[in-house]
Parts: structure tokens; sequence; C-alpha cells
């Protein structure tokens, strides 16, 4: 047996991809353990991410159920997608009263078992990026799961803002530059010229 | 209720502050969709003939459509419907952004503003919490400042706020409604009935869903539509440039409205291009609700005198408006503008349009000094053309006569200064020229709101896509429906784009998904909308052409009520008389007459009155329009 390893990078055409790999025989494909990763550079801030994700798990479309979260800042152009990706800590991990909440020691990705949940949703208050809701209608804790490894936010994804893939090479930083390098230039022409840019 | 729709209607009575819900009638889904076709039906009986339309009688429609907030590419979009106060006729914006879905996410698929308050204040939904705010302390802002007013008094950065500027508070007819900032339902002067209704903004948040008939279907449908704009050349084009790349194209072709319209090409044209632009000044891409493609772009001026500036946009409307058609050679200066119309709410290419008209009258002698308050008006000062813009949004000087829109303005001057004015039925003629794109000169010349490029035009003979053409008319009616030097053939191509835009218009999508040339056309409605809705009526093509039809006539109708007749269906002498001077199109003129003719008989209108007939109302089951006349 002949061992493929590859990335679920997620977006345009690695599903074909996977699929033509599967189909050569006496041969297996083992995909690397793998977390939700974000660009800040090339979200645009459409939303389709949102409404992916509320159609495949709530059945329509209901933005304030998804289990992301996209935070347009219209004033200084900028989109800033917060999804339960791999966090330095895991405040929903330590938070959690009955060990119901558990993170993956590789990949860094966190994950409910709603068996455990007894909804006192503390969890809801430490997450830093505001992913975790209580569904008041349901009584339930709305958690994203990953979609079972294939998540619907990055599959839509159209610019390749989120994918999901093993621990991404290129460093943090350089995935937040259009921000830092925006506010820089905004800050020195405020000097320069004193034009009250905001 | 029908799939996609929410099923409710939202009333605001600003004259007694009362909030009432009305169910959505089930009997205007088939004929009407939704969108603009509910907002035609419902402002057609509502609203008497002869309404002030700065006046407390007149209403003012938010409208979604039923596929609005769901999966569909480019489905945020919200229209506004009133009467125009620019135009005193039928008056609708298309606005990108998020309002419409969220408006529907909070549980209602229109919202109508009616009567006028005594103070300002601002409409807060957020859900089934419905109040009439007080604005005391925001009249006076500018659209960016209220937004950001109204998020904080909230607390909730979700809000989606559509707001009105000094212009809209001052009534300039001309004044736009602003969404999300820098997304503005800028044409036919929305801004001034919201502000003679002393409603300083519209705030909306919604926790609720869209839920679709068969959302299986829905969703592959949808994904696949997704994925044919992602690998769409064109579409590509434009997530890189937005519509600056038609400048270029424009240029080419000679249709790049220069000085105020009376020549196609500028020479100057360059700096105003995609190529030059994108490099120096563009920092981001962003994108409306649901939008795979992302044509917005947030640009940042690092020097010269508007250094600072930072701003979405402007469309190739605003490269226009405030560089060619003024003569200004440089991308700072629109850009600048297009901050100064967002921030004051104003329509871009009405103001541009009207600022060119001034400076032509000026140039030519027609007004001097003592007309414009002591300015000395000349084409390419950019310093001027933002002041001006000031002045106008605030109402001041010489900017009070320009805030009337160039036809009154033209008025007001008199001294031979109405041939100067570039405008149809009072709106502004946007960037676009009859004389050598003849199929737009029918389409400004008969379009329900006045000069209108958003209803009709063809790009198909424009850019002369001859397979899309043989395929959509058949190959008999090659090579003149794509010449765009001729008027044979004109009205078959513009009836057919204005049947299928109104189809756009009731769902609601973008333009951009059925331009250049189009992604999606009548087929890939017929296939959405009964899976969105489940009403089978809709999944056939002649079905949703007879809709189209019913709503271009019951527009026709609107506007007849107010006296519209074959005599405004007219173009300004400018693309009528004096032939193009230079480009490849030199020498053209419009010969409106025959397109005119063959457009009224294929819609079913008298050749002679220009409007509808018996047989026309009754093959569309519009009788019931008489007795509301």
């Amino acid at each position: 047996m002949i061992q493929t390893l590859i990335n679920r990078t997620g977006g345009i055409h690695a599903k074909d991809f996977r699929v033509v790999m599967c189909d050569i025989v006496g041969h297996e494909v083992v995909y690397l353990p793998s977390q939700l990763i974000v660009d800040f550079n090339k979200c645009t801030g459409c939303r389709i991410c949102e409404l992916a994700c509320s159609a495949k798990h709530e059945g329509k479309f209901q933005p304030s159920l998804a289990r992301l979260k996209i935070v347009r800042y219209d004033d200084l152009g900028l989109d800033i997608p917060n999804v339960c990706g791999p966090c330095e800590t895991a405040p929903c991990v330590d938070i959690c009263p009955v060990f119901a909440m558990r993170r993956d020691p590789i990949t860094k990705m966190t994950f409910l078992d709603e068996d455990k949940c007894i909804l006192c949703k503390s969890c809801v208050g430490a997450c830093v990026n505001g992913v975790i809701l209580l569904d008041t209608v349901k009584m339930r804790i709305i958690k994203c799961d990953h979609c079972g490894g294939d998540p619907e936010c990055a599959r839509v994804c159209p610019t390749g803002a989120i994918t999901y893939g093993p621990d991404s090479s290129s460093a943090t930083v350089d995935k937040h530059g259009k921000i830092m390098s925006y506010l820089k230039e905004i800050e020195r022409t405020d000097k320069v010229y004193s034009t009250g840019a905001e | 209720m029908a799939g996609g729709y929410t099923g409710k209607i939202l009333r605001a009575n600003l004259t007694d502050e009362k909030f009432k819900i009305e169910p959505l009638p089930k009997e205007w889904i088939k004929p009407y969709i939704g969108g603009d076709g509910f907002g035609a039906k419902l402002l057609f009986t509502e609203l008497a003939a002869g309404t002030d339309p700065l006046g407390e009688q007149n209403k003012l429609i938010i409208g979604t459509g039923p596929i609005t907030g769901t999966m569909w590419p480019m489905s945020g979009r919200t229209v506004l419907i009133s009467k125009a106060p620019l135009t005193g006729i039928w008056g609708e914006s298309h606005v990108g952004g998020f309002l419409g879905a969220e408006l529907k996410y909070a549980g209602y698929d229109m919202l109508v503003i009616e009567g006028k308050s005594e103070k300002p204040v601002y409409i807060d939904i957020h859900d089934s919490d419905l109040a009439l705010r007080d604005a005391k302390s925001k009249w006076g802002l500018t659209t960016d400042k209220v937004t950001t007013a109204i998020k904080k008094d909230k607390h909730d950065p979700d809000v989606q706020i559509a707001a009105i500027g000094p212009a809209g508070e001052k009534q300039v007819r001309f004044a736009s409604v602003m969404v999300n900032l820098a997304r503005a339902a800028g044409r036919t002067g929305m801004g001034a009935v919201l502000g003679s209704k002393n409603v300083k903004a519209v705030a909306v948040r919604g926790h609720g869903a869209v839920e679709v008939h068969d959302l299986d279907g829905f969703l592959e449908f949808a994904n696949a539509a997704h994925m044919r704009v992602r690998n769409n050349p064109i579409a590509q084009g434009m997530s890189k440039a937005g519509t600056w790349g038609l400048v270029a194209v424009k240029q080419e072709i000679g249709e790049f409205p220069t000085y105020n319209h009376q020549t196609g090409v500028f020479e100057g044209w360059e700096k105003l291009s995609a190529d030059y632009i994108r490099p120096r000044f563009t920092i981001g891409d962003r994108a409306c609700f649901g939008c795979s493609l992302g044509c917005k772009k947030v640009n940042y001026v690092k020097e010269g005198p508007f250094a600072g500036t930072l701003e979405e946009g402007p469309e190739y409307e605003g490269l226009m408006a405030f560089g060619s058609l003024i003569g200004i050679d440089d991308y700072a200066t629109t850009l600048k503008g297009n901050q100064i119309c967002n921030r004051y709410g104003l329509d871009i290419i009405s103001a541009g349009s009207t600022i060119a008209f001034a400076i032509e009258a000026f140039v030519k002698g027609a007004i001097n000094e003592e007309d414009t308050g002591g300015l000395k008006l000349e084409w390419g000062n950019r310093e001027q053309v933002i002041k001006l813009l000031e002045m106008i949004g605030k109402r001041e000087g010489f900017g009070a006569i320009l805030a009337e829109g160039s036809k009154r303005a033209a008025e007001k001057l008199g001294k031979g200064t109405e041939k100067f004015a570039i405008h149809v039925k009072g709106m502004e003629v946007s960037g676009q020229d009859g004389r050598t794109h003849r199929s737009i000169a029918l389409g400004h010349a008969t379009g329900a709101r006045g000069a209108d490029h958003l209803r009709s035009l063809v790009v198909v003979d424009q850019l002369g896509y001859e397979d899309v053409a043989a395929k959509r008319w058949g190959a008999d009616k090659l090579p003149e429906i794509i010449d765009p030097y001729t008027e044979k053939y004109k009205a078959n191509a513009v009836f057919e784009s204005e049947n299928a835009y109104c189809i756009r218009d009731t769902l609601i999508v973008c333009w951009y998904t059925v331009s250049w040339p189009p992604i999606f056309w009548m087929d890939d409605f017929t296939t959405i909308l009964p899976l969105a809705t489940g009403e089978k009526h809709f999944s056939k093509v002649e079905n949703l052409v007879e809709i189209a039809e019913r709503q271009v006539t019951l527009k026709r109708l609107f506007n007849a009520r107010e006296g519209i007749t074959k005599k405004d269906d007219i173009l300004p002498d400018r693309f009528v008389k004096d032939p193009m001077p230079d480009g490849p199109g030199k020498g053209q003129v419009v010969d409106l007459e025959p397109m005119l003719r063959d457009y009224y008989s294929l819609r079913g209108w008298d050749l002679e009155t220009g409007l509808p007939t018996e047989e026309t109302l009754k093959r569309l089951s519009l009788e019931w329009t008489k007795s509301h006349s």
C-alpha cells in the first residue's frame, strides 16, 4: 500500500484532487492534521462563509447562528474574519468545568462534546474570537466543529482567506501584514500632512 | 408563504409615530416577484397623481427580493423607491452593501416610510423591537459620522445603517442615501425624500433566517453559480480593478464622455485607467453581501493636495463625473470628490454633470462671475471641483443653484444655458454616449427614471460580442445588431435586455452578474426562482418576460399619470444635433425616432403618444391601474 500525505487546503480545486488520488488502486490518501487558517489580507468581507455555515448546520440562511463571524470596519476598509481557529491558548478549554471542551495537541483546534455540556455558557464569555454562541431558542452551545474535517467556509471562500490545512508556514505577522502596514501608513501621512485622516 | 420571503411588510408612519406590520399579499408574488415589482405595485396604488416628492404624502420604500439574503451570488442588494425629487416621476435607486439582507433577517420584505416627522429621528429596527429615536444630536453630521454614532449608541458594530448627509437634510435634489459608508443609493434623490421627512437614518439589525423552498437544490445551483463567477475571465478582471477597466475600453470606442459630453475621447484618459490607478492607490479589496467577485476597492492617496484621503471607490461613473467630464486627469481628485459626495450624501453622476454644465456655461460665456458669486469656473481645476461639491452639499452661494440639478439650474439661470444641461426628464446623463453606442441612446430616452444606464444598457453591441448576439437575437439580425452606429434592431436589443434587467431588479441581484457579457441570464433566473420560492410559474422564460413587461409598463403608467408622454422621450440636442467631433465615432449623431417607434411597438405602446394601449393593459392584466388615476 502506497500512502500519499496531502494537505487538505480547501479552496477551489482541492476536492477534485482528492477524488483523483483516491481512485488510484492500492493507494491510500492520508490527510495531515489540519487547522483553520485565516489570512486577513485576502478577506473581502462578503460573508459567504457565514451563509454557507448556517445553511449547512441550520438548514437556512441565518448568519447570526453561523459558527464564524466577519467583522467589517467600514471606516478603515478592513474586514476581519473570526473563526474557531488555532488559538495560542484555549480559554474555552481551560474554563470548562466539566471537561466538555477538548483541544487537539497537534493542530490546536478545539472540539465540544455536546453530551457533556451543561450549558453554563462559560466558554461563550471566554472565547476571544467571539465565535462560541448560545442558541437561546434551542438551548444549546453553538460551536464550530470544523465540519468533521471538510469545513464549508474554506470550501466556499472565494478569495482563499479561509483555508483548512496543516499548520501554515507563513507567520501570523504576514497574515496581518495588510492591517499593520495600513495603520502605519495612515499614521505617517497624518503626521506629515496633518490631514485628519482617521 | 412561498420560500424566500419573510411575508411581512413593515410600515413606519412618522406623522403618528407608529409602526404597523402587514402581511405581504400572496397575490403579489406571481405577477411581481419582489423588489422593484412590489415597489411599483405599492407606489402606484398608494400615491395619488401629482404628489409633491418632498411633501408629507410621498412614501419611501426600502425593498428586497425573494433571494436577498441567500447564497445566490451578489444577492445583497436593496432598492429604494419613491417619487423622485430630481425628476418628479418614478424614482428608484439600487444599492449594494448589507442593508437588504439584514432587513430580511430582521423579518421584513419591505419597509415603507410614510408621513413626516416633526423633529429629526432615526428609525431603529432590531428584529421585532421597533422605535423612532431622536436624532437631534446627529442632525447635520456627515454620513460616516452618523453611522459611527448610531453603532456606538446601540453598542453593536453589526447594525446596518442607511444614512443621509447634510445634502439630504438640505434637500439637494440629487441627494443620496449612503449604506455601509461607501455604497450609495445615489440616483433620483432618495436622500432628499428622507431629509424632507426628517429621517436621518434607518438602522437595521436582524437575527432571523431566510428559508428557501428547496435548500439542497438551491445550494447546489448557487455554489455552481459562485464557481461560474469565480472562473469568468471578465469577473476576474473586475475583482482586480472594479469598473475602472471600462475607461480604456470606452476611450477606445470613443464613448468616454468628456467636457460635459462634448466629445467621447479624453486626452488624459491614461491617468484614469485601471492599470495606472491600481498599483498606485489601491490598498484593499472589498465585497458586498454574498459576492464572490468583490469589485469594491479601498484606495488611499499618499501625496499631493489630497494626501490622506482614504475611501472606497469611485466606480467608472465617478472617474467620468469628476474626471473626464470636467477635464481632470487626476485620480486623487476623483477619489476626493467621491469622498465628499459619500460624506455629504450626493449622487456622483448628477453632481459631476451639474458642475460640468456650469463650467461649460461659464466658459462659453452664457453666465459670468455675477451668476456664480465670483467664482471663475474653468475646465480641469481640481480644487474648484472639490469646493463646488462642498458648496452644493451645504447649499451655499452658487451651490444652492446647482443643488437643484442641471435642468432646474438652467431654468433659473436662463440666458440660453438650457443647451448645456445634459439631462433626460431632469436626470443627468450617465457616462455613456448615444452617438457611439446607439442602443444606450434609446435606453436613455425611454428609461423610467430618466437618463438611465442601469435599466437597459446593452453591452453586446457596445463591445461587439457576436456569438452572444447571434444566440440571443438570431443570426439573421447580424451584423446590424452589434453595429453601434446603426439604429436598426436596436429596439429589439434594448427590449430584451430591459426585460432581463427587470427580473434582476426583482430578485434582487447585482448588475455585474448580468453584464459584460452576462454570467447569468433568464435561463438561470428560471432555475433559481422556483428553487427559492417553490413557485412553478417562474420556471418558464416567457412567464418571466411577461412579468418584466408588466413592470416596465406599470412604471410607464406611473410616469404617464405625471404627464410623461412621447414628447418627453427625447435626448439632449447634443446627442441628436451635434455630430461627435473626434474619435472613432467622428461625425455620428443619433436618429431617435425610428428606434422609438420600434421600441413602442415591441412594448405595445401607442406609436404617437407613447402610452400603453388598451390591449397591452389587458394582456398584462394591468386594467386595475385605471381606477387609480
